[in-house]
């Protein structure tokens, strides 16, 4: 553990992610891999299965964990539970706060996010759980894609310091293994290796979340258009251009 | 300890909004003056201190704060209410942490 850890310190993820961009999903999940013994992989019980499945060829014992908000469709927890079955591997369920989770719905209803935007509830439903659960990890892996927002600023690198989730003093590390990757070159891969899938799939929908947050989309919509509909395209400012960042 | 705030100045030439309103707090809560030094991340100067403070530490984003103590390496705060929580040692409520996590973090929303 100690030699991994040093290891991990030694890695320039500016530069890394130069690399890897160039590199196969599997590529990037082996290096990955390879470098952390404590590493989990993060999965919404949508179409980033093909993250477990890829994680599971090279690590059979590969750990995964799934953010729970209490308002998932009974379809996404059906899947969880067939992909736990079918590669047999240990998913963490994880769930909000009871108290966070009570004080905000008892102030403001079960549907605040409709009036509010859904940072609020996400933030007690998804990131609160996903905080806690990354101070136990070295690294974590997700199947965040550069195609999944139309803000043209989203430069998801392949790998990066996650300063936002690091424990207090200490490094993580965030794989982004298909951030290179189209949705089309998702369901291509799926489908050639017959990976098992979400059946809301075969209904129209395309970005799987929370059931009040998600909705089928029509030919030619974007993904985006089928979660948080109602709000409107969020500029983004905070990210620094890529070309300032790198030497 | 000495703590840096970096701030950005868009392409344009205006500050970015999310500074301006770290700034806003920093000054009604009577927090500035527990920082050092405000840099400048220009996005029209890749030289500029703040880029190259971005450069040095790696952060892709702003604002940010650089926090150096003695005989310890620096650490970098990308979300305001940690840094004040952890550094300032003020209580602050984890729902509007969380809350300024998911707003700055747009990736976020796909996990």
């Amino acid at each position: 553990m100690m030699e991994e850890s040093m290891t991990s310190e030694l890695l320039n993820t500016v530069d890394l992610d130069d690399e890897l961009q160039k590199a196969s999903p599997q590529k990037v999940i082996e290096f990955a891999l390879s470098e952390f013994d404590n590493i989990v992989v993060s999965f919404s019980g949508a179409e980033d299965v093909v993250l477990v499945h890829m994680a599971h060829q090279i690590r059979p014992d590969i750990k995964v964990f799934v953010l729970d908000t209490g308002r998932l469709h009974a379809e996404t927890y059906r899947f969880i539970e067939r992909v736990r079955d079918h590669y047999g591997v240990d998913i963490d369920i994880l769930s909000p706060d009871p108290e966070a989770l009570r004080e905000m719905v008892r102030k403001k209803g079960l549907f605040s996010f409709y009036r509010d935007g859904h940072q609020e509830c996400c933030g007690i439903r998804k990131i609160g759980p996903l905080r806690k659960k990354l101070l136990e990890v070295d690294a974590w892996i997700t199947g965040q894609r550069k195609d999944q927002s139309p803000g043209t600023r989203m430069g998801i690198p392949v790998i990066q310091d996650d300063k936002v989730f690091a424990r207090p003093g200490d490094r993580l590390v965030k794989f982004n293994p298909l951030a290179n990757w189209s949705s089309e070159q998702v369901w291509d891969y799926i489908r050639a290796m017959g990976i098992p899938y979400n059946e809301l799939h075969d209904h129209g929908y395309v970005s799987i979340g929370c059931e009040p947050c998600t909705r089928p989309i029509g030919p030619g919509q974007h993904e985006r258009e089928g979660r948080w509909w109602w709000e409107e395209a969020t500029k983004k400012e905070c990210g620094l251009h890529g070309a300032n960042i790198r030497k | 300890m000495t703590i840096t705030l970096v701030k950005k100045i868009l392409k344009d030439g205006s500050p970015c909004a999310k500074c301006a309103d770290v700034l806003e707090k920093l000054e009604s809560s009577g927090y500035m003056d527990r920082i050092n030094e405000v840099v400048v991340a220009d996005e029209r100067d890749p030289e500029s201190p703040g880029l190259q403070l971005a450069r040095e530490h790696n952060v892709n984003r702003a604002p940010f704060f650089v926090v150096e103590r003695e005989g310890q390496p620096p650490e970098i705060y990308t979300v305001y209410l940690k840094f004040v929580r952890e550094v300032l040692e003020q209580d602050t409520h984890e729902s509007d942490e969380l809350k300024e996590i998911m707003k700055d973090n747009p990736d976020l929303d796909f996990l």
